[in-house]
């Protein structure tokens, strides 16, 4: 049955197929989603929670709390910090999951499982744990922070802490996204034809010739996927700033969290989720957009110099 | 296979009446003795379910999203407050309460819980100093005032070996009661007084943490906390028991301090609210209510329960203050929603590094 459904797409075939993974998106994202959107015109109630919907027969809905996120250039301040080590976080990890994924895709079969699967192991214990781990290693007894500030001493240089710190926070985004980078690269990478950059070779072209104008290009979709997928995680963290931040390394996901614990404020917490989504998305909309031009671009150039 | 599903099914759809009874108790974490639930268990013929909260807000937010299942939850007074005005609890029947009369009548009929309808005292702690006595000892900085963690003149002394709480509502009132005012202080412009005053000290801390500062204290990373009592003392256990050549030690500021009592409080939803009546009986016993204390360190408010206290924590002034001390520590108070948005703008602004 299955088999021919295959073979002859009927419309309800695909629907079956489809339907399924589509509920599910809709039912655990499009509708939380909805009912973030209504509580963010809502008013906050006065002992946590929610404000009656219906307040003496009428509809309580109101713009205050996009009104305060507008009126409070701190909260755009602190998006904007965000957005930055985000990015940062972004071009660290292509940078180091590059040569990674490329060593990967090239080496022969027999190792390439077993690289992969180094790749994904941090993902078999948890998360939290994970980070705490790196308390102990970014320590003042560390041997880490002792070497550096061994290093710093010999310049005449104050000792620097490593632990509550925003460089503590940049290297935790970037080892727990690192994998999100390398997989969709080695996914691309893996599957380039080795006779362009041959080509590519007989034509004259040297090592770095043939990679900035073949691989590179060519790579660009899974660069950009890694892009997103390690963009929008890292914009809205609130438990590494958490963890392992100082002072100042509050990012946008902690003040969101503070307004559904500490200041039970729902609606305003709802807008700032909704803020967040919507860069977010503009930012995946973008990778997309920039991913679909840059596949014409090998495609027109090749076209321009025939 | 059909044997598989039965099993399944049998999990899933488990009678009640061929199950233990069960008393869900929504906790803090470490905050019963396991000796104490042994015999609970025992004597009400029952299973004790725990599950935890990190923080007061925790909980406020679980059950403001409508979470059910809970029989008792044991939230600080300001979140009593909280939860007695969302209308969250249930009325307790004192006529089931013998014990009641063992609770020092200053933590009784408090303004928060007038008569207390709703609320019964479980123990208690305070938000203090907490401190390497090696390092401090050796810079020569004092441990009775709030000045250590808020004056650069001592702070300098310090850089980055200091953490305070990560929460707005106890730093504040730190900063408020350095300043000369109550914890309670609600004038925004006493606020804003704190808020250059936290401000001015921040670079000096290592982190706001509420986490991990325990384990950073006994490991020597950190030297000085705004922390809580029981978290101190845990510190300092810990410490013993690594073999450290330094002790974590609490030192109560002159100012005053926040005082946190916790509560047994019986969840409107509660399943079995026969089986919580029993529970608080059971913990306003002195001896059960001592095992808390030997365990964490915890403050008592059972009269009973001081014969069964270690003798080395009853002396401990931090956890059993004097008359004088315990005049100026106060409870913290439920603020309004206005005063909520305004202090987390201060927060924000204050962590955001203007």
């Amino acid at each position: 049955m299955i088999v021919v459904a295959v073979h002859t797409p009927s419309r309800l075939g695909r629907w079956l197929v489809s339907g399924p993974p589509l509920a599910y998106l809709i039912v655990f994202f499009a509708l939380p989603s909805l009912i973030m959107v209504l509580a963010s015109f809502r008013t906050p109630g006065e002992f946590g929670g929610l404000a009656p919907l219906i307040e003496e027969g009428k509809l309580d809905l109101n713009l205050e709390s996009y009104a305060r996120f507008f009126s409070e250039s701190v909260y755009a301040q602190i998006f904007l910090k965000s957005f930055g080590y985000a990015l940062l976080t972004t071009l660290f990890c292509i940078t180091l999951a590059y040569p990674l994924a490329s060593l990967i895709a090239r080496s022969s079969r027999r190792y390439r499982d077993l690289l992969l699967l180094l790749v994904i192991l941090p993902f078999w214990s948890n998360f939290l744990i994970r980070i705490y781990a790196w308390m102990i290693l970014l320590g003042p007894n560390a041997a880490l922070a002792r070497t550096v500030n061994r290093v710093l001493a010999w310049f005449g240089h104050d000792p620097v802490p490593l632990l509550f710190s925003a460089f503590a926070v940049l290297v935790c985004l970037v080892y727990v996204h690192l994998p999100f980078m390398v997989l969709p690269l080695y996914a691309n990478l893996e599957k380039h034809d080795q006779a362009l950059l041959d080509a590519a070779q007989d034509l004259g072209a040297n090592a770095w010739q043939r990679f900035w104008r073949i691989t590179f290009p060519l790579s660009l979709p899974g660069v950009y996927a890694g892009a997103a997928l390690v963009f929008i995680p890292a914009f809205g963290i609130f438990a590494i700033p958490d963890i392992l931040g100082g002072p100042e390394d509050s990012l946008i996901g902690n003040v969101i969290k503070q307004q559904f614990l500490e200041t039970r404020d729902w609606p305003f917490g709802s807008v700032l989720s909704i803020v967040l989504t919507v860069v977010a998305l503009a930012f995946a909309g973008l990778a997309a957009w920039v991913a679909r031009g840059n596949l014409r671009t090998p495609s027109s150039a090749r076209g321009s110099r025939a | 296979m059909n044997r598989l599903f039965a099993l399944l099914a049998s999990l899933v759809f488990a009678t009640p009446a061929l199950a233990k009874d069960e008393f869900h108790l929504y906790n803090w974490n470490n905050y019963i003795a396991p000796e104490t639930i042994k015999r609970f268990e025992d004597f009400c013929k029952c299973e004790v379910v725990q599950t935890y909260y990190s923080d007061n807000e925790e909980l406020l937010a679980k059950l403001a999203a409508g979470a059910k299942g809970y029989d008792m939850l044991v939230p600080t007074s300001n979140a009593v407050e909280a939860l007695i005005k969302g209308s969250q609890l249930k009325p307790i029947d004192k006529s089931q309460l013998s014990n009641l009369k063992n609770i020092n009548a200053i933590y009784l009929n408090t303004p928060f819980d007038p008569g207390n309808k709703y609320s019964v005292p479980y123990a208690m702690s305070t938000t203090i100093i907490g401190y390497n006595d090696q390092k401090i000892k050796a810079l020569g900085l004092p441990t009775d005032t709030w000045a250590v963690i808020f004056d650069p003149k001592y702070l300098e002394k310090v850089k980055g070996r200091v953490t305070v709480l990560d929460s707005a509502n106890e730093l504040f009132a730190a900063a408020l009661k350095y300043l000369g005012y109550s914890a309670n202080d609600v004038d925004p412009k006493h606020w804003d007084e704190a808020a250059a005053l936290i401000k001015k000290a921040k670079s000096y801390w290592a982190a706001f943490n509420a986490s991990s500062y325990i384990k950073e204290l006994t490991v020597g990373n950190i030297w000085l906390v705004h922390g809580y009592s029981n978290d101190i003392f845990q510190a300092n256990l810990d410490a013993k028991a690594a073999g450290r050549p330094f002790q974590i030690l609490q030192g109560m500021p002159k100012e005053g301090a926040v005082l946190a009592v916790d509560n047994m409080v019986i969840h409107k939803d509660a399943p079995r609210p026969d089986l919580a009546l029993k529970f608080m009986n059971f913990m306003l016993e002195g001896k059960n209510s001592a095992e808390l204390t030997n365990l964490i360190g915890s403050g008592n408010p059972n009269m009973e329960a001081v014969k069964y206290i270690k003798p080395e924590i009853l002396k401990n002034p931090a956890i059993f203050p004097d008359k004088a001390v315990e005049a100026k520590l106060e409870q913290l108070k439920d603020l309004t929603g206005a005063q909520r948005r305004l202090r987390n703008r201060l927060w924000t602004e204050i962590k955001a590094g203007r």
